[in-house]
C-alpha cells in the first residue's frame, strides 16, 4: 500500500485513539503485569504479607514445596480435574444438546432449566450440595438407605479417598449447562443439508453423527475443551466452600493450597511460589487454546 | 395417520429423557427449598414435605447475610458499569486495527481473561492497603473494574468489529471527530452488545469469592459470597438458615438470568466463542 498524505479527517485520530486507551492500559499494567512480577520476585523471599521486612532466600521456598506431599497432591487434583473437565461436562453437555435438537416443541423450556444452574455463585452451589452429601440425612445418603442400600452410603466429603470426587459431582451439575449452550448454538449453525445428504446416502444416525455432524461441530468442542481447561487451573471457589481442601488436604487444589499457605499462614514466599507452579501449569494448559483461538482470529474466522 | 403415529413414538422417548434430565437439574434446588422452610425437627427426613412452612429460616437469615446481600450490590452495580464502560472505550480503537497488531491484542486480551487469577492476589492484597483501599466498597469497584478489562475489551472489540467501517468513514467525512462519532453514533447503535456485556459481568461480579475473600474482612464491604462461604464452612452448620441464606443469594442472578435470558446467552458465547 503506498503512502498517502493522510486526509484531513485522519489528523489527530491517533490522539483520540490514545487517550481511549489510557486508563485501560494503566490499569492492565498496574493490575496484571506488576502484579505477576511481584509475584515471581516474592516467590524467592521470605515474607508475612504485612511487615516491611522481606528475606531473599534464593529457591529455598520452591525446594520445600518440591519435597511436600501436600504440594504434589494438590497438583495430582489439578489433573484430576483437568481430566474431569475435559472429558465429562463437555460430553454430557453434548448428550443434552443432541437431546434437545430435533425438539419440535418445549425446547426453550428445557434449554432454561439446563442452563440455570450455572447462573448461580460457586459457593451456593457447594452449599446446596453440602447439604446434598451430609452424611446421615442428606439426600443422597437418604435416597440410598430409601432403597436399601444405606450400608454402601459413604462419607461422601468426609472420606479423603473419595472427597474430590464427591466435589466433582457437585461441579458437573453447576458447569454442564456451559458446555450444553455451546454445542446447542454450535449445532445450530450447522448446515443441514450435509447431514441430510449423509442420510440419504445411506449413513445411519450414529454414523451421521461421528462421521458428519460431530466434526462440523469442531469450532464448539475446541470452545469447550478450551473453556474446561482453564476452569481446571483456576478452580477455587467450589472447593474452598464444600470442603476448604479437606479432609486432611485430600481435595486440595493449586489455588486452595495457595490461598491457604497466603492468608491462612501469612507465608508469602511458599504461596507466591505455588502461584508461579499454578501459573506455569495454567500455561501449558491453556497456551494451546489461546494460540488456537488467535490464529483463528488471524485468519478472519469471527 | 401412521407416520403421525411413528413420528410421536420416535419422539415422546426424547421427551421423557429430557424432562427426567430436568428434574435431575432442578431436584437441588428444590431439596434446598423445601428444607428452608422446615422446623430443626423436620429437617432430619429430607424427602418430607414441612407439615407447615414456616419463615423462621429466611429471618435467620436474613440476619445473617442481609448486610452484605446488600453489599454485593452496591459492588455489582457501579462495578458492572465501571467495567462495561472501561471495556467499551478501550475497544473502540482496537476495533479499527488490522494484521499483526489485531493478532498481538487478541493474544494479549486472551491471556489476561484466561490467567488464573491466585496469581495476583498476594500483591494486590499489599496494593489495596496501600491505597486505603483494603475492605472497601469502591475498592473492589476498582478491582472489578480492572479486571473486567481484557473481557469488557475482548466482547467489545468483537461487537464494535460487526458494524460496518463505512459508517465510521462516512462520519468522519462529515466532520464528526472519532470521539463524537463513538458517543453518539457507536455507543447508541451497540446497546444489544452493552447489554449482554453488561449481564455476564453482573453474573461474574455477584459470583466472585476469590478477590472478595482477599480484599475485604468486615461488614463494611464483605460481599454475600464470602459471607455464605463461611457459613458452609462453620463446624455447626444449621441446614435450614444455610439454604435459606443460599436461595437468596441466588435470588439476583436468577431472576436476572429469567428476564434477560436471551441476553444472558448471547453474552455466554459471546465471551467465549469469538
Amino acid at each position: 500500500m503506498a503512502k498517502e498524505k493522510p486526509a484531513p479527517y485522519e489528523r489527530g485520530i491517533w490522539v483520540v485513539y490514545l487517550l481511549f486507551l489510557a486508563l485501560p492500559v494503566a490499569f492492565f499494567l498496574v493490575f496484571y503485569v506488576y502484579p505477576v512480577i511481584d509475584t515471581v520476585l516474592t516467590s524467592f523471599q521470605r515474607w508475612n504479607g504485612l511487615s516491611p521486612r522481606r528475606v531473599d532466600v534464593g529457591w529455598r521456598n520452591y525446594l520445600a514445596l518440591f519435597d511436600d506431599g501436600r504440594f504434589w497432591n494438590s497438583l495430582l487434583n489439578n489433573v484430576r480435574w483437568l481430566v474431569f473437565y475435559l472429558f465429562v461436562p463437555n460430553a454430557v453437555g453434548l448428550g443434552l444438546a443432541l437431546l434437545l435438537d430435533r425438539m419440535t416443541k418445549g425446547q426453550s423450556f428445557f434449554k432454561i432449566i439446563y442452563f440455570l444452574p450455572y447462573t448461580i455463585p460457586p459457593v451456593a452451589v457447594a452449599a446446596i450440595w453440602r447439604w446434598l452429601y451430609e452424611p446421615n440425612a442428606g439426600l443422597l445418603t437418604s435416597t440410598l438407605s430409601a432403597v436399601g442400600l444405606g450400608a454402601l452410603a459413604p462419607n461422601w466429603l468426609g472420606d479423603p479417598a473419595i472427597s474430590t470426587y464427591s466435589v466433582m459431582g457437585a461441579a458437573l451439575w453447576w458447569s454442564v449447562g456451559f458446555s450444553f449452550i455451546v454445542y446447542y448454538a454450535g449445532l445450530k449453525n450447522l448446515p443441514q443439508e450435509c447431514i441430510e445428504a449423509a442420510r440419504i446416502d445411506g449413513a445411519n444416525a450414529w454414523q451421521a453423527f461421528w462421521k458428519v455432524t460431530f466434526p462440523l461441530l469442531w469450532p464448539s468442542t475446541a470452545i469447550a475443551l478450551g473453556m474446561s481447561s482453564v476452569d481446571a487451573m483456576r478452580l477455587f471457589d467450589i472447593v474452598w466452600a464444600m470442603t476448604g481442601g479437606g479432609p486432611a488436604y485430600s481435595s486440595d487444589v493449586l489455588a486452595t493450597q495457595m490461598y491457604d499457605v497466603a492468608f491462612g499462614r501469612l507465608n508469602m514466599g511458599e504461596a507466591s511460589a505455588i502461584a508461579v507452579c499454578l501459573l506455569v501449569a495454567a500455561a501449558i494448559v491453556v497456551m494451546p487454546f489461546i494460540v488456537f483461538m488467535s490464529r483463528r482470529v488471524a485468519r478472519g474466522v469471527e | 395417520m401412521s407416520s403421525r403415529l411413528s413420528h410421536i413414538a420416535v419422539r415422546s422417548p426424547r421427551y421423557a429423557a429430557a424432562a427426567v434430565i430436568a428434574l435431575l437439574f432442578v431436584v437441588p434446588i428444590l431439596v434446598a427449598l423445601n428444607t428452608s422452610l422446615k422446623t430443626p425437627a423436620e429437617i432430619v427426613d429430607v424427602f418430607a414435605l414441612p407439615s407447615a412452612p414456616q419463615l423462621e429460616n429466611y429471618r435467620i437469615a436474613w440476619a445473617q447475610i442481609g448486610r452484605s446481600f446488600l453489599n454485593s450490590a452496591a459492588i455489582t452495580i457501579p462495578g458492572v458499569m465501571f467495567s462495561v464502560a472501561i471495556g467499551a472505550v478501550a475497544a473502540f480503537p482496537l476495533a479499527q486495527m488490522k494484521g499483526r497488531a489485531n493478532r498481538v491484542i487478541y493474544f494479549i486480551l486472551l491471556t489476561g481473561m484466561l490467567v488464573p487469577y491466585q496469581i495476583v492476589q498476594i500483591p494486590l492484597f499489599s496494593l489495596m492497603r496501600q491505597l486505603g483501599l483494603y475492605n472497601t466498597i469502591p475498592g473492589m469497584w476498582l478491582v472489578h473494574a480492572a479486571y473486567g478489562v481484557p473481557i469488557c475489551t475482548f466482547f467489545m472489540r468483537n461487537f464494535f468489529a460487526s458494524v460496518p467501517r463505512s459508517l465510521f468513514e462516512a462520519a468522519l467525512l462529515d466532520g464528526c471527530g472519532p470521539a463524537r462519532y463513538f458517543f453518539s453514533v457507536l455507543l447508541p447503535a451497540s446497546t444489544s452488545g452493552l447489554s449482554a456485556l453488561a449481564i455476564i459481568q453482573s453474573r461474574a461480579i455477584w459470583n466472585d469469592l476469590l478477590f472478595a475473600m482477599t480484599l475485604t474482612n468486615s461488614q463494611d464491604a464483605r460481599p454475600v459470597t464470602v459471607e455464605l462461604s463461611a457459613l458452609t464452612s462453620s463446624l455447626q452448620i444449621q441446614y435450614g438458615p444455610l439454604m435459606a441464606a443460599t436461595l437468596l443469594s441466588i435470588v439476583p442472578v436468577v431472576v436476572a438470568y429469567l428476564l434477560f435470558q436471551k441476553a444472558f446467552v448471547r453474552g455466554m458465547l459471546g465471551g467465549s466463542s469469538k
